[in-house]
């Protein structure tokens, strides 16, 4: 275990170094400056635009950070064998794995409470022209989603960490987190029009299964996306976000787990 | 008594279009002994790199085993026994030496107090203590060797693996690492290594074993086995000549 969190530590501290992250970060900023701007502009509805704007933001810096960083993490050891030096020690390639997963993970973590707080500030700004801001919008609500947002890029860690795990270069591994993320984030609509059985256009039943195949098969990015309740400040529904927690235990314990085991049978020649 | 022992060990890589299949090994046998300063040499192809990734894990043979004080290894005990310096080391680009080393002695389960001594020796022995802060990125490409070296040197362990380590050193550094050697060799400890530079392989190892085209051509006693004016470039000429030049 005291291998898995020091490989973790080594994999936080590379990624926070990252200079990258510092472009991603002023990026961050300079759009929560213009979420300060542009909700000026609104007659109404300012704090709506505030929190899903600041969401998008953070949804948004945490996914480049993710899909670029994160990626990098891991491929990169493959790519320039930095694997051959740790794999080396008494760590199995299962623990390789998960210490990379732990270590990205309190990556996003780290992000994301920095940007959190951050984009708190152009949220509070539009309140203050409310009387009672709390009639239009919910801290609580507005906490929960950037708590999703977190699960979110962690669930996206996870996915490339499995990539990664069989893929031979970065690009490669990058170019199927993006295609996962896209999948991931439609893949609930496309179900719902299928189930409504409202369609114009008919369906074929192989179409349909490939439809429900890929729904399954793919995460769900959907489920961790709150920004319409956050933003119109409406309850969630009873156990959303337990059922949100399951799900996603059960995904990155897959994904990690699936990365683990391929890792444990592939060669470095 | 041997500590590391390879049998018949084989290993045939299959091109990835083209499923073509390339034999990097050929049955190789060997058995270095507890304490040994072993030699590995032959030209570049030869199946230096292969053979040691082997021993570590990195690579599973095509047929053949190999074992490290009786066990496979994969072992965590093996792994712990081992200190490995990679050919052309590449480390984290944001980390320090310093902070290398502790994920090494971590890894090994070592304390802290024991991490932070052995770090301060090791870094004073190999000349990095004023830039032991200093990110990787910023090091030379003779001091990232020397940083890899002291991390493969961090657990103190009984088994050395070192795949080139004298490569891209100037001759202050190639010096450094070669006193390295040769105290570690006094300690008792079992070094097993890889070079292109006949001369040190002459001047440290007690034995040596020339691969050609992945096939074991001569294994030699270093100081019985070389007579009078002979060198060990000259027997590995004779070898590579007898082979009838080297494999594409």
């Amino acid at each position: 275990m005291r291998g898995v969190l020091s490989l973790a530590y080594i994999t936080f501290v590379e990624g926070i170094r990252s200079r990258a992250l510092f472009g991603i970060f002023i990026m961050a900023l300079l759009m929560f400056a213009v979420t300060v701007t542009l909700t000026n502009l609104f007659m109404r509805d300012i704090v709506k635009v505030a929190v899903d704007l600041s969401l998008a933001t953070i949804s948004f810096s945490g996914l480049l950070m993710v899909i670029f960083i994160g990626n990098s993490l891991l491929s990169k050891d493959i790519d320039k064998r930095t694997i051959y030096m740790v794999i080396s020690r008494p760590l199995s390639r299962g623990q390789y794995i998960w210490g990379k997963f732990f270590g990205i993970f309190l990556l996003v973590i780290a992000a994301v409470i920095f940007l959190g707080i951050l984009s708190s500030l152009p949220v509070y700004f539009a309140g203050l022209s409310y009387e009672n801001p709390e009639s239009v919008f919910k801290w609580s609500i507005y906490f929960y989603a950037i708590v999703l947002i977190a699960m979110k890029l962690a669930l996206i860690a996870s996915v490339t960490i499995f990539f990664s795990s069989f893929t031979s270069t970065s690009f490669i591994s990058l170019m199927l987190t993006i295609a996962a993320y896209i999948i991931g984030t439609s893949t609930e609509t496309v179900k719902g029009f299928l189930d409504a059985k409202t369609q114009v256009i008919e369906i074929s039943p192989l179409m349909g299964y490939v439809i429900n195949g890929v729904y399954y098969l793919f995460p769900n990015l959907a489920t961790f996306d709150i920004k319409l309740q956050a933003s119109h400040g409406l309850a969630l529904p009873e156990g959303y976000i337990l059922w949100a927690m399951v799900y996603w235990f059960f995904y990155v314990g897959l994904m990690v787990s699936a990365a683990a085991l391929i890792m444990g049978r592939r060669e470095f020649p | 008594m041997a500590i590391i022992e390879m049998e018949s060990l084989t290993k045939v890589y299959k091109k990835e279009f083209s499923r073509k299949k390339v034999c990097a090994l050929n049955s190789l046998s060997l058995k270095i002994d507890e304490g040994e300063v072993f030699g590995f040499l032959g030209p570049n192809g030869a199946g230096k790199s292969t053979t040691i990734k082997m021993l570590l894990d990195l690579i599973r043979p095509t047929s053949g085993k190999v074992t490290i004080g009786g066990k496979k290894p994969s072992h965590m005990s093996v792994k712990k026994m081992i200190g490995y310096l990679p050919e052309n080391p590449y480390f984290y680009d944001h980390l320090s030496a310093r902070e290398l080393l502790i994920f090494g002695g971590r890894s090994c389960n070592m304390d802290s107090d024991t991490i932070k001594e052995r770090s301060r020796e090791l870094l004073d022995e190999l000349d990095l203590t004023a830039a032991m802060k200093r990110p990787l990125r910023s090091y030379s490409k003779g001091m990232v060797q020397r940083a890899g070296l002291a991390l493969s040197l961090i657990h103190n362990p009984s088994i050395l693996i070192f795949d080139e380590p004298m490569s891209g050193l100037d001759p202050m550094g190639r010096k450094k690492v070669f006193d390295l050697i040769l105290k570690l060799k006094e300690e008792g400890k079992t070094i097993f290594f890889s070079s292109h530079i006949l001369h040190d392989i002459e001047r440290l190892c007690d034995r040596a074993a020339i691969l050609i085209n992945g096939n074991l051509n001569r294994l030699l006693d270093v100081k019985e086995e070389l007579s009078q004016g002979e060198t060990l470039e000259d027997v590995f000429m004779e070898e590579v000549n007898k082979t009838g030049g080297l494999r594409e």
